[in-house]
């Protein structure tokens, strides 16, 4: 193993620049970007993102809610509106856990075939409509997957205007294991181009945007 | 031209239904990249960038290499190198049987391909389960990848159903391509869960993290990658990127090319095993790094195909890939960028009807997002066939004679003062049906008659001149 | 007789095609006419266009008479040496003029781009090279782009579809100089077919050595050309000119096929490719 590193380094052989000199060349080149990205963000990011994840290129549903305690009630208009039974997977991240749901069966294990899941998106980014989800003890990864309806609280003042936000926001953060981006319901075009919703992922995609502060 | 690519050509260009099946999903692909391109007023300034964060990894490979490495361990990572194919297979299986797995899931990669990581597995009698929904419709065909994005585009809905019906448990009726879908959901759901070890590739690495990064549409790299005990990644040496920032240069141009959105429904960094609290994830992490003849094309001339993102947006452009499909290629990569890729991967001696099969028509370039010079590459194994004498006497002797000519200006005009009344021998009403040494063209289009007299026999006239 | 006024101008050609190219702008040029192979051997009239359309554009023609061809095959087979050699010879008779005009943007392109790929940057025939590569023009960007000229009291009643080949539109960017300079021919009009900008498997001798795949890719060029519903096929390069006619008069399709430059020098009255005078 040491051999095929050594071996592999070897024949690589680019000249050794100092890291100094490398960092600044890569910085570099990230000074390019805002001037080329596309437009497409605007000042309300949090409405541009809203606009984006509900348009017809991402297609998910999405209500927008004043504050958090609105959001079982917004769970449950999902529900009835899609003549789901009132049974959620909730995910066990404190601010979801402790909210009135009342006659909404909230419960924390997430089952292979699980109907409906709640999840709390860490942070959105406007330009591409993306829900972020950093993975941990309150966030595991599969509640974004398992689900075929997957419903995402995610606040309005926590919307990023770029791709380049998140990445300057993760890189003052300890890595997770995961981060998440998911834009959209799962989907697959593999048979003939068609595009078909529920591929593996969550069929659904249902955006619940909180207003105000957390 | 070697038979055996001749014959492969000759299947393909015969089956009707595989020019359907290519036409719906390439064309789908070539009108939604346009619009996304459309979209994007700064699109070529976006792809020179993409080009220069690649060319300055490669450039700086062993300092990216080296940085990786070194956070993908802090991270809890346990990193492998391969010097090929076999190395990296051999990595993959003894890491299986040390976890003692049965059943592993993969999600699509390319270079799990270009290293025969299904054979090998099967070799070991370990249970391989595909699960991007294209790769598992080609592992029940017992087939290959046709397209590096849509492994079964080659297979139509008529015929996706028939496999389906022949092996999924609970296939219903699969009246639909809605209904072909479920009935894969409902047959991969248990395995996902049930699998000891998940093998994923890694579109890009990212050097100042140590995390990698998998893109997908349907979700399957996440079901495959978090539930298992082990995660083992099979990596390019070439995806690295300095950066996430970098990354997402990178993933808008990825996407838009390879399908046209913005971004993949799923696009995750996954760093390192499951920490202390985490809800779920996998207790080991292994990144397989994979040369494989990527450190030798940095230095034959091919460096520049390093910066290769697997979009895809060649293959759905080239006119000669949209009429023979992928199998018809031989290799794992098809298109230009698989004529590129093959001679490096199978050696050029069998291989280099990949490169002259293509008119060099450039449109392969003008659609990659990091603006590869394919065409250039391709002229480059040419040259290199030509010099190591690969080319058949025939067609040296061809080219040999029309070059004396070509040199001898007066020869020439001789030539072509004979040639020219001779060819008009075999016309009628203007056109060549047949004539000997013509049955490339002739066969298949009628060739115009040439004029009475040529060009410059008659402009001498004209003018005077001698 | 050759008035030099000497100042320099840069001419942008397009934004996907050539870098910016510094021509001197001459009042009366004195411009090398490479006809190329084809035209000389299969269709001489293209180069008589070519002449009247460079007189009437105020250039003094001159026809090089050791020309041969620009050593295309050779270099798309992979026979570098025996390009070099072609190229030299190529470049020894051309640097003389102040233009060299070529009807082809596959010929073209050959010494615009791969002419100084040939030779290690810096060598005198690199130098060479670059220097003919400047100054050396496909006919109807030349005209369009570089002489400002247009069409006056040319007039054919048709209706036509137009090719763009692949070199020409790709490595030095012709896509709007043939179009506009068509849209002054009385008369004429133009409907875009699908695909314009796709290969139409000729390929040079691509398809002699891969010709199924080529007929595959030309029938398909074929069914657009004939969708289109024009009657003309037009285009700038006589190879795949002759690829398409071929396979449009195999199929029977009587749609005829010209060189943009016969339409634009009044000769589209003359028979088509492949019809007898």
């Amino acid at each position: 193993m040491t051999d095929a590193r050594s071996a592999i380094f070897a024949a690589i052989a680019t000249p050794s620049r100092p890291p100094a000199d490398i960092a600044r060349a890569a910085s570099a080149l990230l000074a390019r970007v805002p001037a080329l990205r596309p437009d497409r963000v605007g000042d309300d990011v949090a409405a541009a993102f809203f606009a984006r994840v509900t348009g017809p290129a991402i297609g998910a549903s999405g209500a927008k809610v004043a504050s958090l305690s609105d959001v079982p009630g917004a769970v449950g208009a999902y529900l009835a509106a899609h003549d789901l039974a009132a049974r959620v997977a909730v995910q066990p991240h404190p601010a979801l856990l402790d909210l009135p749901w009342r006659d909404i069966v909230a419960h924390r294990d997430i089952a292979v075939d699980e109907p409906v899941a709640i999840g709390i998106a860490d942070y959105a980014v406007a330009e591409t409509g993306s829900l972020v989800f950093r993975s941990g003890a309150h966030t595991p990864t599969l509640f974004a997957f398992l689900p075929l309806h997957h419903i995402v609280v995610v606040r309005a003042d926590g919307v990023m205007a770029w791709l380049e936000d998140c990445a300057a926001a993760e890189s003052r953060l300890p890595a997770p294991r995961n981060l998440n981006l998911v834009t959209g319901a799962s989907g697959t075009t593999d048979i003939e181009g068609a595009l078909v919703r529920g591929a593996h992922g969550p069929g659904y995609l249902h955006v619940i945007l909180v207003q105000s502060p957390l | 031209m070697s038979t055996a690519f001749t014959a492969r050509v000759d299947a393909a260009l015969a089956d009707r239904t595989l020019k359907i099946a290519i036409d719906r999903t390439t064309g789908t692909a070539r009108s939604k990249r346009a619009a996304a391109v459309a979209a994007w007023p700064h699109f070529q300034q976006a792809r020179a960038l993409g080009r220069d964060i690649k060319a300055h990894v490669t450039a700086n490979l062993a300092h990216y290499l080296a940085e990786f490495e070194r956070n993908a361990i802090a991270s809890g990572a346990q990193v492998h190198w391969a010097r090929n194919a076999e190395e990296a297979c051999e990595i993959v299986i003894g890491l299986c049987r040390q976890a003692g797995a049965r059943s592993v899931t993969r999600a699509k990669s390319m270079l799990g391909e270009e290293i025969g990581l299904p054979h090998a597995l099967a070799e070991a009698g370990i249970e391989r389960v595909e699960t991007d929904l294209a790769e598992h419709i080609v592992q029940l065909a017992g087939d290959t990848p046709s397209h590096i994005v849509w492994p079964a585009l080659h297979k139509t809905r008529e015929q996706v159903g028939e496999l389906f019906r022949a092996n999924h448990a609970d296939p219903g009726a699969l009246a639909s391509v809605e209904a072909m879908v479920g009935s894969a959901r409902r047959q991969l759901r248990a395995k996902f869960m049930a699998a000891d070890v998940g093998i994923s590739g890694a579109n890009f690495l990212i050097a100042d993290t140590g995390a990698i990064c998998t893109v997908t549409n349907e979700g399957n790299a996440e079901l495959t990658t978090t539930p298992p005990r082990v995660h083992i990644v099979t990596a390019g040496i070439e995806k690295l990127v300095p950066s996430l920032s970098h990354a997402m240069s990178l993933l808008r141009l990825l996407v838009r090319s390879a399908t046209g959105a913005e971004l993949t429904q799923y696009t995750t960094f996954h760093c390192g095993p499951k920490r202390a609290g985490d809800a779920d994830g996998p207790q080991a992490f292994h990144i397989v790094l994979v040369d494989n003849g990527r450190s030798k094309m940095l230095t034959d001339g091919l460096a520049e195909m390093l910066s290769c993102l697997r979009c895809g947006a060649c293959l759905n452009h080239c006119v000669v890939y949209r009429h023979i499909g992928g199998h018809a290629y031989g290799g794992t990569y098809p298109g230009p960028m698989g004529s590129v890729l093959t001679p490096v991967l199978d050696g050029l001696e069998t291989s280099n009807d990949l490169p002259k099969a293509c008119t060099l028509n450039g449109q392969c370039q003008e659609v990659c997002p990091v603006m590869i010079p394919l065409p250039t590459l391709l002229r480059g194994w040419r040259d290199r066939s030509w010099r190591e004498g690969l080319e058949p006497a025939t067609v040296r002797g061809a080219v040999w004679a029309w070059r004396l000519m070509v040199m001898r200006p007066g020869l020439y005009r001789l030539a072509t003062r004979i040639a020219v009344p001779m060819m008009r021998l075999f016309a009628r009403r203007g056109w060549i049906a047949a004539m000997p040494l013509a049955g490339g063209w002739t066969r298949h289009r009628d060739f115009p008659a040439p004029a009475r007299q040529t060009f410059m026999d008659q402009i001498r006239q004209q003018r005077g001149q001698s | 007789m050759v008035a030099i006024v000497g100042q320099t101008k840069n001419i942008a050609l397009s934004a996907r095609g050539r870098k910016n190219v510094s021509v001197t702008s001459i009042d009366t040029p004195r411009v090398g006419l490479f006809v190329t192979c084809l035209v000389d051997a299969m269709r001489p009239r293209i180069g008589f266009a070519a002449i009247a359309l460079l007189e009437a554009a105020g250039c003094v023609v001159d026809i090089p008479q050791r020309q041969t061809c620009c050593g295309q095959p050779a270099l798309n087979s992979g026979d570098h040496d025996g390009t070099v050699a072609i190229a030299q010879q190529t470049i020894a008779l051309l640097e003389g003029y102040d233009h060299v005009v070529i009807p082809s943007g596959s010929c073209a392109a050959t010494i615009c781009g791969h002419y100084p790929e040939l030779f290690p940057v810096g060598s005198p025939w690199y130098e060479r090279a670059s220097a003919l590569a400047g100054k050396t023009f496909e006919l109807i960007s030349y005209l369009a782009d570089i002489r400002h000229w247009s069409p006056d009291r040319v007039a054919l009643a048709a209706h036509a579809t137009y090719h763009d080949s692949c070199s020409g539109l790709r490595e030095l960017g012709i896509k709007a100089q043939p179009r506009r300079l068509l849209a002054g021919v009385a008369g004429l009009s133009i409907t875009e077919m699908e695909g314009a900008e796709t290969c139409c498997g000729f390929g040079g001798t691509f398809c002699v050595k891969y010709p199924s795949i080529s007929n595959a890719i030309v029938d398909e060029k074929a069914s657009h050309v004939t969708a289109s519903g024009a009657g003309l096929l037009l285009g700038g390069d006589l190879g795949c000119l002759m690829n398409m006619a071929g396979k449009l008069h195999r199929s029977g399709s009587p749609v005829r096929a010209f060189h943009a430059a016969e339409v634009l020098a009044g000769m589209a009255d003359g028979p088509a490719i492949g019809e007898e005078p």
